[in-house]
């Protein structure tokens, strides 16, 4: 058999055809990739290497043929004297495949790097996603995560999570459950969340409503209200005898939801501030005046730091908010809930389909239980929807209306449906749903905010990469006044999602969550550090992952193009032409060479 | 990039943004005058796209260059990259729902912070074909373009009624604007050398740009 193959690629592989490649990765240097029986070989590696032999070798002088003038010093290489002729999707298909276990290769350094080694990183493939075996393997008896998470969340950022665990598994990255839970604390804190979940939503209901009688009376003898209001009060009419009658049977928490306030005195000031304090604080004060069943549970198990500090922030927040919301009254420049649930509503009937493959128990609703979700949240005109469709909507509805209410800084914004949606896919609860999409936007939350700020930090975060790494591509850049790398907004602002398919998607994310975990878990760069010198975890992966993706396209760029449009429309159609893991590859080489520079850059700002 | 060039052949290049409120069909409008294309389930539109069509106008080929954009008011980072440059505008509400009438107003102040004062302006009404569900009557749109000194249409991107006529009438005008601005500056035959840009109004944006070597440097 083979026993050590290097081979040896350029920056230019076909895989960012287009022109990309080039210098784009120039300090990723050259890729040794060692296969198989070297060490640590995979499974599916070592398969292949039994079937393929022959594809390999060719693809091995594919690579050598590409090795050009730069010769390594790899002694083992089969240089062959004629160039393959494979083509380029063997070499895909192969890249796949291949494990990577290649050490840092002093010939790798180029100039940009200084001399830095580089890091594993550098050579990464993916690895296997965390299977459930694993995963199950990684608990203590008491169904603690072993030494704090570290090895998940390690198998995690390598790999992403093997899809029929997603559900158990994110709660974990997203901060729902701490890395050091037990089981048992666990199952306090789902509890109190569905508890506190319902209550959101009923408050949901109660505002729907309160606004229909608002547009009822305010709008009387204007046409104009009449389509929305109309739908608005059957919406907020039905759920309530739907609830008595036939919803409890259907999982779906938002079907099964008792509609106690319903019958609660209509004309209560719903819409004033105290009252939507009360929502943002449903955790704290509100829960124990008003539902004192679920008093005992949220102060004793206090959740983790984030959450508290969670809670004040949006406290602090809600001052400004009420102020949006009182009333159906619409103020100029200022969006209020009506507003919000329209949009919601428009959203979520034009969610795509994408997710049907992955979310097979969801794939297949009844029509009728499908129209009765939908009513159940006031969703109307899904007419052209298949009912999977017409259930997902209305989930998204539910859930993103919950989280207007508990975040309203920040309300509903466009584009949190995309972020939302993989979400509701893979977590079929409708609270875990939202208690899972509560920790995403931890975050993301910044790039939704009214004053920019959030989104202006990240761009500028982006351009700094891109300058630090590629002054070359960074002056073209400025010449066409494309520096604020504003044609990466859409990337920043849905985080990729517009980008990339469903499933890379949420391998990007996942393995973007396992970085913010780590942190969030004070799990440093020291604990990465201990077994061999890696990319520590950042913030920002993500960041690095856009511009990773642009700098794939530098030659491009460089050569092509004279305006900014013309960059924009490249990077609106980059759907459909990222390689996610190569992807990671190049943001973690970038977090390598770049992460203590930019640290120091931020912290002199 | 191929078909991006490939349509170079052109004798003006005007940029033309959409405008309104989420959901009134502005994707959908670009979708149809450029790729005769319409879907009901086109997503929410975020940060800018825009999409390329030449049309012939008095023996010219314009260009025309359409940008579009989420229609929800916080996206507003975006807003002067949005607006820079654009020479003309559809303002676009949806017939069926008041309340994107209503807001047709802040979208025009919006667009006249942000633009020059000789941007062409046409006020669309989208979605005519739902005419049962009709909430903003012809006549108060009307009123409304002519107290603004506007254009105005109805549209429907899904029957595709009026969309050519839309963009068409919106370009011809454009392109009247520039004729007269190159008459004026065309009295001094220094003043504009071939493919220089031509500025409708004051600003040093590229406005409209004569085919030439500014755009293949």
């Amino acid at each position: 058999m083979i026993s050590s193959i290097y081979l040896n690629s350029n920056n230019d592989s076909p895989f960012i055809s287009g022109g990309s490649g080039g210098g784009g990765g120039s300090g990723r240097g050259r890729l040794s990739l060692i296969m198989a029986a070297v060490a640590a070989p995979s499974t599916p590696a070592v398969v292949f290497t039994a079937l393929a032999g022959l594809a390999l070798v060719a693809v091995i002088f594919y690579g050598a043929s590409r090795r050009s003038n730069n010769s390594n010093s790899s002694s083992s290489n089969s240089s062959p004297s004629s160039s393959s002729s494979s083509s380029s999707s063997s070499w895909i298909h192969l890249r796949s495949v291949l494990f990577v276990v290649s050490s840092s290769s002093p010939a790798s350094c180029s100039t940009s790097d200084r001399g830095r080694l580089k890091s594993p990183w550098s050579r990464r493939r993916r690895k296997h996603a965390l299977s459930p075996q694993q995963w199950k393997s990684l608990f203590t008896l008491d169904g603690k995560l072993r030494d704090g998470g570290i090895k998940f969340l390690k198998r995690v950022r390598s790999g992403g999570v093997d899809t029929s665990i997603r559900a158990e598994v994110w709660p974990f990255l997203l901060g729902v459950y701490d890395l050091d839970s037990t089981k048992e604390e666990r199952d306090i804190i789902r509890t109190r969340n569905r508890k506190e979940y319902e209550k959101l939503r009923r408050r949901c209901r109660q505002l729907l409503k309160q606004c229909n009688e608002s547009f009822k009376l305010n709008e009387i003898g204007e046409i104009s209200y009449e389509g929305d209001g109309e739908s608005l009060i059957q919406a907020s009419g039905s759920p309530s005898s739907e609830d008595a009658t036939s919803a409890r049977q259907s999982l779906s928490s938002e079907e099964r939801s008792p509609d106690v306030e319903y019958s609660d005195d209509p004309s209560s000031a719903l819409l004033e501030g105290n009252d939507v304090n009360n929502v943002d604080a449903a955790s704290d004060t509100d829960s124990t005046d008003s539902d004192s069943s679920d008093g005992p549970e949220v102060i004793q198990t206090s959740p983790s730091n984030e959450f508290q500090e969670d809670n004040t922030s949006k406290t602090a927040s809600t001052e400004i908010s009420s102020s949006q919301m009182n009333g159906p009254s619409r103020l100029p420049n200022n969006e209020d809930f009506a507003t919000w649930q329209r949009i919601i509503r428009l959203d979520a009937v034009r969610a795509n389909a994408e997710w049907i493959p992955f979310s097979p128990c969801q794939a297949v609703i009844p029509e009728s239980r499908a129209i009765r979700s939908a009513e159940a949240v006031g969703l109307k005109e899904y007419g052209h929807l298949e009912p999977n469709r017409i259930f997902h909507a209305a989930r998204l509805v539910a859930i993103l209306e919950a989280y207007a209410l508990y975040d309203p800084e920040i309300g509903y914004c466009q584009g949190m449906s995309d972020l939302l949606s993989p979400i509701v896919s893979v977590i079929s609860e409708d609270h875990e749903a939202f208690w899972c999409f509560v920790g995403f936007m931890k975050k993301a939350r910044q790039n939704f905010r009214l004053d920019e700020v959030g989104i202006r930090r990240q761009l500028d975060i982006v351009a700094k990469i891109i300058k630090f790494k590629d002054s070359h591509l960074f002056r073209h850049l400025e010449k066409l006044q494309a520096d604020d790398c504003f044609f990466v907004y859409r990337m920043v602002v849905v985080l990729f999602r517009r980008e990339l398919t469903f499933e890379q998607t949420l391998c990007l994310w996942e393995v973007m969550w396992a970085d913010q975990a780590a942190i969030r878990a004070g799990i440093g760069k020291s604990a990465w550090s201990r077994i061999r010198q890696r990319a520590p975890p950042t913030d920002d992966l993500l960041l690095y992952a856009i511009a990773a993706s642009v700098l794939q396209r530098r030659k491009l760029i460089i050569e092509k193009y004279s305006s900014m449009e013309e960059i924009i429309k490249e990077c609106n159609g980059m759907a459909g032409h990222l390689d996610i893991w190569k992807l990671l590859d190049d943001a973690h080489n970038l977090v390598v060479t770049l992460h203590d520079k930019m640290k120091l850059e931020t912290s002199f700002r | 990039m191929g078909a991006y060039r490939a349509d170079d052949d052109y004798d003006y290049l005007f940029k033309v943004v959409l405008i309104g409120d989420s959901g009134v069909g502005k994707s959908n409008l670009l979708s149809r005058f450029t790729r005769n294309e319409f879907s009901l389930e086109s997503k929410s539109t975020i940060g800018v796209e825009f999409a390329t069509r030449s049309i012939k106008v008095d023996d010219k080929v314009v260009k025309a260059q359409i940008w579009d954009t989420a229609g929800q008011e916080r996206y507003r980072a975006i807003t002067s990259a949005y607006y820079r440059g654009a020479v003309g505008a559809l303002l676009v509400y949806d017939v069926t729902r008041h309340v994107t009438f209503e807001n047709v107003a802040r979208w025009l102040k919006e667009l006249r912070d942000h633009t020059d004062a000789n941007i062409v302006v046409m006020l669309v009404g989208n979605k005519a074909d739902l005419r049962h569900l009709r909430a903003v009557s012809v006549e108060d749109a009307t009123a409304f373009a002519e107290r603004e000194s506007t254009f105005f249409m109805e549209t429907s991107a899904l029957e595709s009624m009026n969309v050519e006529n839309a963009f068409t009438e919106v370009l011809t005008q454009i392109h009247s604007v520039v004729s007269k601005k190159a008459l004026e500056v065309g009295n001094d035959p220094a003043a504009l050398p071939k493919g220089q840009t031509i500025n409708v109004g004051s600003r040093d944006d590229v406005s409209a740009v004569k085919k030439g070597g500014c755009c293949s440097n």
